[in-house]
Formats: structure tokens, sequence, C-alpha cells
């Protein structure tokens, strides 16, 4: 029994290793330049995109583009990225990288240089956000490639059956939640993302920045400020002494309040524009319920939309750095661009794209997205962001649960911060 | 009778614990989209297969499947191979410096993954490993020693010196010894391994995403994680898939218990 | 049988661990001696200072007592499951082999996949939990569940993995020895502290080992759930040691983190093997 086992796991054996040998790509021969794209997963008819990629390579006959996906967590990608590029791969051109990784790839000498691709009078072209986010030291180390922004979608429907409209002020956001919330049973007023991660720091930015407040001033921490106190109390306070936040808000993630919200039982929410295609889908609770306006600002005050979206960029040790700006001056070309956006949905960085009539008919509120792309701020663009982020999110929390007032949580930030900074000088 | 009703009383808590999470998936795999989000239809009154044919359709899902059973299996029988062959040496046999190798041994699970993913990588890379199923094999084969040669070394331990003089009296060498004797004396243990070593390559995903990068070498674990969109999480089709891939292992798992069983009862332990 | 040499069956594994491990163990050290922050382009040798600079470091403490708890309360829960479920389905019943692959289950899933599972299953207003109990807990976002939270899908997912073991272990009783216990009149609560408990020591011993090492360097499950939340409560030396590593790009400090696990892990083997292990062998 036992030889006769034995005999077959060792042939079992063999034939897999045989078969582990098969794995691998063919290579290609004939001179054609292999680009390799790296890039997350597409959000949306992946099909659609491949059309795109061919429309490239049927203009270029003489490259192919290979596309390697990465999961969709930027977690996962970034971690990617560290361990390649500081292993000094060539394994890959062109890369996409979420807006808030360009200064710190560059100051790492993983970018190249890409001032050349955009020369000062292309760069009015797309929002002066992004193009923020991608320069390094006066030099251009990424193209933007697709936007976002926070948003507030509101119910429209219930706010016009109370005859409310939709809010300009925080204050009036909290009144006409309540508003709603008496009369209508089992809604929250309003769902935005609170659990300890990235999307927590853009949401409190995106408080902060409409009080007046904002995190770095002149090279030091400006994090400690009255501004900054008053607006995280508030969102505390949503939680806590309004009560129009649930306090699963803590926990909340973008897809969590899109399922809450779409599920027809919040109010307000605070997302991403990428909410909206899923909102309007056949069979949704909100279908056709759904408005979406600029977030509100604290009396007084400008409202400010954290930046969001994804830029693509050149592998320093890429061996095929020619090839590869083709490929990005393609993909951020008016035709890709308004290809991307029909096709994925996905929103242009290029300016000009929300002129374009066939856009605006396709996509609603469109213009309304102008306005806010425009302001969008992008978080401080500044190669230790990665940093000083990890020491806002778990701050930012402590606030939020009640651990720590908003001002020793300000207070504790700020002095980390500048230790963050004043470790390395200027 | 009281202890009966008892005892399928206290099995069924149990399993409803260990499986009760596994049937809600396999629950969620057929309900179609709008209900996804919502509790009380906890069973759907419209299954759909719908997440499945996108799971197979929308994937090369066989060609990932069939990578991760490479893989698996692969790691598996080298783990067992080198780690009952560690344990026999360790157990029975003359060895140097015995518990220094076991300290050694045991070191090497003690790193934590993120810390060894780095380097581990510039090695795959450097030897031109890179996107193949070896450099999971190798990988998975090295952290699953061991588990594989503590298990065994354990078990080899329980059985009697005498079998071990009686045989070499006979004039068995060693390797015979073990080949004839000790492992099928050892089949509970060799089993357990095995399970354990199998679907820790089945389920393992920091170095299959960090070692591959296309998906003529992906694993499961690699194309689970690559189904949400960037915000979208399409529960119905990661629980369809996960219903796939979890389904082998539970019928892998049945196939190997009635081994078990059988090891025992092939008692020369019984002398 | 002692003077049977056994290098030739020992060396092929020693001679496969050593290959594939020994330079990565080698980098963690050796990076951990360095300041090594790409971005700042910093990369100098500092000695210990990353050690000493740990021990001033609240969040690496903090970081401490939570994998600490989270190992102590697991570990404890896991064998004390894992031991009652292995003699539970330690006798001779009806689908015996289905109930068996069936407890199995929660170990079979992939992480990815469990992670996500219980997220879900603690969401506060859709989930399982909190509908099973007609509660509406913060579980995720607030300090004081989160981390129980985790235990409990921690648990949940690793119990059969202790169970396989100790069931495998108590194969190997000779059964002689329970028929004789119970002629003599011993009470199953007697079988099984006199007779079962002494001769599952080195299974035991096994698990304690393997499942403290692992719960020690947790990382996917407690990530996936609270990201090392709310503020912190969650956040184990893993998540610290990742954050470090892979998002602020400390590769310094970060294998020093990593280095520490290391050592905390070693530390409690061998505090095991020396509670446990009778035999000077091991």
């Amino acid at each position: 029994m036992t030889t006769r086992s034995l005999r077959i796991m060792t042939s079992l054996m063999l034939i897999s290793i045989l078969a582990a040998s098969c794995s691998g790509e063919k290579k290609d021969g004939s001179g054609t330049t292999v680009l390799v794209f790296k890039h997350g997963k597409i959000a949306g008819d992946y099909a659609e995109f491949k059309k795109l990629l061919d429309r490239f390579e049927r203009q270029n006959p003489d490259i192919r583009i290979k596309d390697e996906i990465l999961p969709s967590s930027t977690d996962e990608q970034h971690q990617f990225y560290v361990i390649n590029l500081e292993g000094k791969s060539a394994d890959f051109d062109v890369l996409s990288m979420d807006v808030i990784w360009v200064p710190e790839f560059a100051r790492a000498g993983w970018l190249r240089d890409m001032s050349g691709l955009l020369p000062p009078k292309r760069r009015g072209d797309f929002f002066p956000g992004p193009m923020r986010a991608v320069t390094y030291h006066n030099r251009i180390y990424a193209v933007p490639w697709y936007i976002d922004a926070g948003l507030l979608y509101y119910r429209a429907d219930l706010l016009d059956k109370y005859g409310l409209k939709p809010p300009d002020t925080w204050e009036e956001l909290v009144r006409t939640a309540r508003i709603v919330m008496s009369g209508e049973r089992g809604m929250y007023g309003f769902v935005w993302q609170g659990k300890q991660y990235e999307g927590l720091v853009c949401n409190t930015l995106e408080f902060f920045w409409s009080n007046g407040g904002r995190v770095l001033g002149r090279g030091k921490a400006a994090i400690d400020s009255p501004e900054n106190a008053q607006a995280l109390a508030f969102m505390k306070d949503l939680i806590v002494k309004y009560k129009i936040s649930p306090p699963l808000v803590t926990t909340a993630v973008e897809e969590t309040c899109r399922r809450i919200f779409g599920g027809g039982r919040a109010v307000y929410m605070r997302n991403w524009p990428y909410a909206f295609k899923v909102l309007e889908r056949r069979g949704s609770a909100v279908r056709g319920k759904v408005g979406v306006s600029e977030l509100p600002a604290f009396d007084g005050r400008k409202p400010r939309s954290a930046l969001g979206g994804w830029q693509l960029g050149i592998n320093r040790y890429s061996r095929h750095a020619r090839e590869a700006e083709l490929l990005i001056g393609f993909l951020s070309s008016p035709e890709a661009q308004k290809f991307l956006a029909l096709a994925l949905g996905y929103n242009p960085a290029l300016k000009s794209m929300y002129r374009d009539p066939d856009l605006r008919l396709a996509r609603p509120f469109f213009e309304r997205l102008y306005r806010i792309f425009m302001s969008a701020r992008p978080r401080p663009a500044s190669p230790y962001y990665m940093m000083i982020t990890q020491v806002m999110q778990p701050e930012f929390s402590a606030a939020l649960t009640g651990i720590k007032s908003p001002q020793e949580a300000l207070e504790s930030a700020s002095r980390q911060i500048d230790h963050l900074l004043g470790v390395v000088g200027r | 009778m009281v202890k009966k009703t008892a005892f399928y009383l206290l099995l069924s808590v149990v399993l409803a614990y260990c499986a009760g999470p596994i049937i809600w998936q396999i629950l969620t795999s057929v309900k179609p989209d709008q209900e996804l989000a919502r509790i009380p239809p906890l069973v759907t009154s419209h299954p759909t297969a719908a997440h499945y044919i996108a799971v197979f359709s929308g994937y090369p899902f066989m060609r990932i499947i069939l990578n991760s059973a490479i893989v698996a299996l692969s790691t598996t029988i080298l783990s067992l191979a080198a780690g009952s062959a560690c344990a026999f040496g360790l157990a029975k046999l003359r060895v140097r410096y015995k518990s220094l190798v076991l300290a050694f041994v045991l070191s090497v699970s003690m790193f934590p993954p993120i810390a060894t993913v780095s380097p581990l990588y510039l090695i795959i890379r450097f030897l031109g490993l890179r996107d193949t199923l070896y450099a999971l094999i190798i990988t998975y084969t090295t952290f699953s020693l061991p588990l594989c040669i503590w298990i065994i070394t354990n078990f080899f331990r329980s059985v009697p010196d005498e079998i071990y003089r009686a045989a070499r009296i006979d004039g068995c060498g060693p390797w015979r010894i073990y080949y004839l004797i000790m492992l099928p004396l050892s089949l509970p243990a060799l089993f357990t391994a095995a399970i354990l070593v199998f679907i820790f390559s089945w389920n393992e995903f920091l170095f299959a995403l960090t070692f591959t990068a296309t998906a003529s070498s992906r694993t499961i674990p690699v194309a689970i994680a690559l189904f949400p969109g960037l915000h979208e999480i399409p529960w119905g089709d990661i629980a369809a898939a996960s219903v796939t891939v979890t389904v082998p292992v539970i019928l892998l798992a049945l196939a190997f218990q009635r081994r078990i069983v059988e090891g025992l009862t092939s008692g020369a332990v019984r002398g | 049988m002692r003077d049977d040499r056994g290098t030739g069956f020992t060396a092929p594994a020693v001679v496969l661990l050593t290959l594939v491990t020994a330079y990565p163990l080698a980098y963690v050290l050796y990076l951990s001696l360095f300041r090594k922050m790409v971005i700042f382009d910093i990369s100098k040798f500092i000695g210990a200072d990353n050690y000493l600079y740990m021990l001033h470091d609240a969040r690496f403490w903090n970081a401490l007592e939570n994998t600490a708890y989270i190992t102590l309360v697991s570990v404890a829960l896991e064998l004390a499951l894992g031991v009652g479920i292995a003699l539970l389905i330690n006798r001779p019943f009806r689908l015996k082999a289905v109930a068996r692959a069936l407890i199995l289950v929660p170990w079979a899933i992939p992480t990815v996949v469990s992670a996500k599972m219980w997220e879900w299953i603690f969401n506060t207003d859709s989930g399982v939990m909190n509908y099973l109990l007609g509660a509406r807990i913060n579980w995720l976002g607030s300090p004081f569940w989160a981390i129980h939270a985790a235990v409990f899908a921690d648990v949940w997912k690793t119990t059969p993995f202790v169970v396989i073991l100790i069931y495998a272990g108590l194969q190997v009783i000779p059964r002689e020895l329970f028929l004789a216990a119970r002629c003599d009149g011993a009470g199953p609560w007697q079988i099984f502290r006199r007779i079962t408990l002494p001769l599952l020591k080195p299974v035991i011993l096994v698990v304690l080992i393997f499942r403290s090492l692992d719960a020690f360097r947790i990382f996917d499950t407690v990530y996936v759930l609270t990201g090392g939340g709310p503020a912190n409560t969650t956040e184990t030396l893993s998540i610290y040691a990742y954050k470090l590593l892979f998002q602020t790009l400390q590769f310094g400090y970060g294998s020093a983190m990593a280095v520490v696990v290391f050592l905390c892990v070693g530390l409690i083997s061998v505090l095991y093997v020396k509670m446990l292990a009778r035999e000077s062998a091991w």
C-alpha cells in the first residue's frame, strides 16, 4: 500500500514540477518593443480599456503593450511599487500612481523627469490640483490621468419633499438632515468615511479646509489651530451631539457609505464621483433620486474638496523611456481621455474635456464637477506626506472615538509632524 | 440517550460555528446583486448562477486554479519528503547539535513575512524566477518545513525505539527502516502535516502577490484580490469564487481523513 | 540507533532552509542597524540606535501591548476550544468524516476572503453578528470592541489547526490506557487530567509554539478588519512594521521592528519548551 502511494506521489510531484515550468510568458521576437504598463484594476469594463490600448498599438506598430494589473487596494499597489522600485526593477515601464505618491517616488529617485513631455504651456491644460501634485522642485514627474474629488451626495427627492435646498454650510446640513430624519423613519443624516485609513484624512482635511485651516504652513506644522480644533470637534459632534451620523462611521469606508446611501438609508453622503454611476444602476433603491453638489463649508468660508485621482509616470529604471512617453502622451490626449470618460466613467484630468458637448450630454452634473475639480485641493504635496498621514490618521481617529479631545489630538499631531520635518531638515 | 442528544447538540453547535460562514457564502453566491447587501433575505428566492458565470468567464479562473493546485501539490510533496527525512534523522539517529537544528528550523518561521518579502523578492529576481511557479514552490516549501519537521519529529519520537532496533537486527539499513517502517507508521502525522501545508500553500497571499505578475502564474488568493474595482466590492463574485476554491480543499481533507484513520489501524505499534 | 548517522536525512531540509533564508534574515538584521529612509536619502549605520529609539517609542509599546493581548487571548481560546472539539469528535459516529471536514472549513478559506467576510459579519448596520444578537454594537469602530472582534475572527480561523493536531495526537494514545482507567473507576475528568493531558503534552507544545508564533505575527486579519484602528487600538507589531516599511519607507526602523518580533517569539518559544518539554533532547 505504502510503496504504491509513494510511487503515485512521486509521479505527481514530477508531473507538477514539469507543469510548473510551463508557466511564464512566451518570448516576443521580431524587434517590437514590449512596454509593460502596470496599473490598478480598471473600474469598469476591461474590454473597453483594452480597445484603447489596441488603438495605441495600431498607431504605433512597433510597440506592443503588456498590461499588468495590480489589486485595487492602494496599499497593495504602493507596497508592490516600493518593493520593486527599491529593488531597481526594470520589469515595468509605465506605472499608475495615486495622487499622494508622486512627490514621494520622485524624491526617492524612482521616476523619470517628464518635464519635456509637459512644457509649461501645456501644463495649464490640466487641472491645477493634480499639476501641483505631480510637480516636485519645479520638475514634472508624472502626467495626470484621471481625477477625483470629494462630493456631497444628497437625496434630492427627500429635500424636495420637505421644501429644503442642498446646504451651503455645515450648520445647514445638520439642520436639514434633522428635519428629514424626524419626518422619515430609520434614516441616518450624514454618512462619511471615518475608519482609520487614508480616507479619514481626506474627509477630515475637507472639514479643516472648509474652516480655513491647513496642515502645513511655511515648512512647519500648522495643524494645531483653533479652526482645525473647531472642525474636528464638529465632526465628533456629528456623531455624539447632533446625532446625524451614526457611530458606525468610525468603521466606514467608501463602499460602506455607498451601500447605506444606496439602500435609501441616509440623507447625505460624502463620497467620490464613482458612486454616482453605481447609485444610478437599474435596481438601485435611489435611482433618479440622487443629487450631487459641492461639499458645504463653515459659515463664511469657502468649501474645498480633497483631490484624488491617478497619474502616469515612467519607471526610472525602464529601458524604454521613449516608448513609455508615447504611451503616456496617448493616454492623456483628448481622444483617449474622452474615450475613458464615455466608456469607463472616469473623470478626465484634461480641462478641455469638460466643454465637450458629447460628454456633457452623457454625464449628468459634468459642469458642476468641473467647478469642484478646479478648486479641489491636494493633500500636502510633500515627499513626507506618507509619514505625515501615518501621524494624522490615529490622531483623527482618537478624536472621533473620544479617546482624546480634538485639541489634544491636534497638539500631538503637530508635535509629531514638526519632529518629522525637523529630523530631516527642510 | 441523553448523552447522545447532548453530543449531537454540541456537535451541531460546533459545526454551525465552523461551517456557518461558508454556508452563508454559498447562500450569498447565488443571490442576485440587488439583494446582496440586505440581511433579512438570508436565503434568496431568486437564486442566480450569474456570479459563478462571471467568475469563470470573466477571469482565466481554471488556469489559476491549476496554478494553485500545482504549487500546493508540489509544495506538499517536497515538504513532506524533506521534512520527514529530517525528522527521522532528528528523532531516531545521531545528529550533531540536534537542539540547534530544531531551533534554527523554528527560527525560520519566526520572522514576520512582511520583513522577508523584499529580500526574498530580490533573490527570486536574481535567479530569474520572477513570475514563475517555481518561485512560489521554493518559498512555500521553505516556510512549511518548520511545521512539518516539528510535527513529524514529534510523532517519530512516540514510536518505540525497539522497532528500530529490531529492524536493524534483521539487517535493515536506516533508509529502508525509514521508507518501509517509519513512514507507514506515522501516516496520521504525515497526512495532518500534508493538509496543513496544502492549505497554507493554497491560501498564501503576500508572496504570491509579490512574485507573480501575470495570469500565467497567478494563484487563487491574488486572483480574488483582483476582483474588486477601485471602490466596489463584488460580493457575489467573491462568494462564488471562495466557494469554488474552498470546496476542493474540503474534499481533499475528506479524502485525507480516511488515511489518518487507516494509519492508526495498521498498527505495528501494537507490537 | 544512535550509532547510525542521521546527517544524510536531515541535510536536504536544512540545506534548503539555509539557502533560501540566509540572505533575507541577514538582510533584515543588517538593515536594522541602519537608519535607512529612502525618501530622505539617508542610509547611515547607527548601530543599536533603532532599538534604543524603540524603547522610548510609545507607539511601539502600544503595538506590543495589543499584540501580546491578542496572542494571549487567542491562543488560550484556541487551545481550549481545539482540545474540546478534538475530544468531542474522538469517538465513532455517523458522518464523522463529513463533520471533520467541515470543522476544517475556517482554516481552508483563503485569508483574503475570511478577513473581508468577518468585516462584513461585524458590520454594525447589516452584519450577521448584530442581526443574531439583536444589538447595534459598533464592533470595528469602538476602541473597546475592535480588538475583541479581531480576536474572535482569528480564533475562528485558526481553531481547526489546533483541532487537527490535537486529534492526531489523541490517536497515538493507546486505547488500553483509557479502558484500564475506566475499569479502575476513573471519571472522565480524571482520565482527562491524569492520562490524556500529560500524553498530549508534546503535541500541545507544538501547537502552542506555532500558534503563538502565528498569533504574535498576526497581520492580514486585523489589517483588513480595522487597519490598526480605531486610534491604533488594534495596531499590532506586524502592522506597525508594515506601515514603517511599506508606507513610510523607513526600512531601518521597520527591520528593527521585525527583529524585535523575532526575538519576542523566540523568547516565547523558549519559555514554552522549558515549561512543557521533559526530554533533554528537545
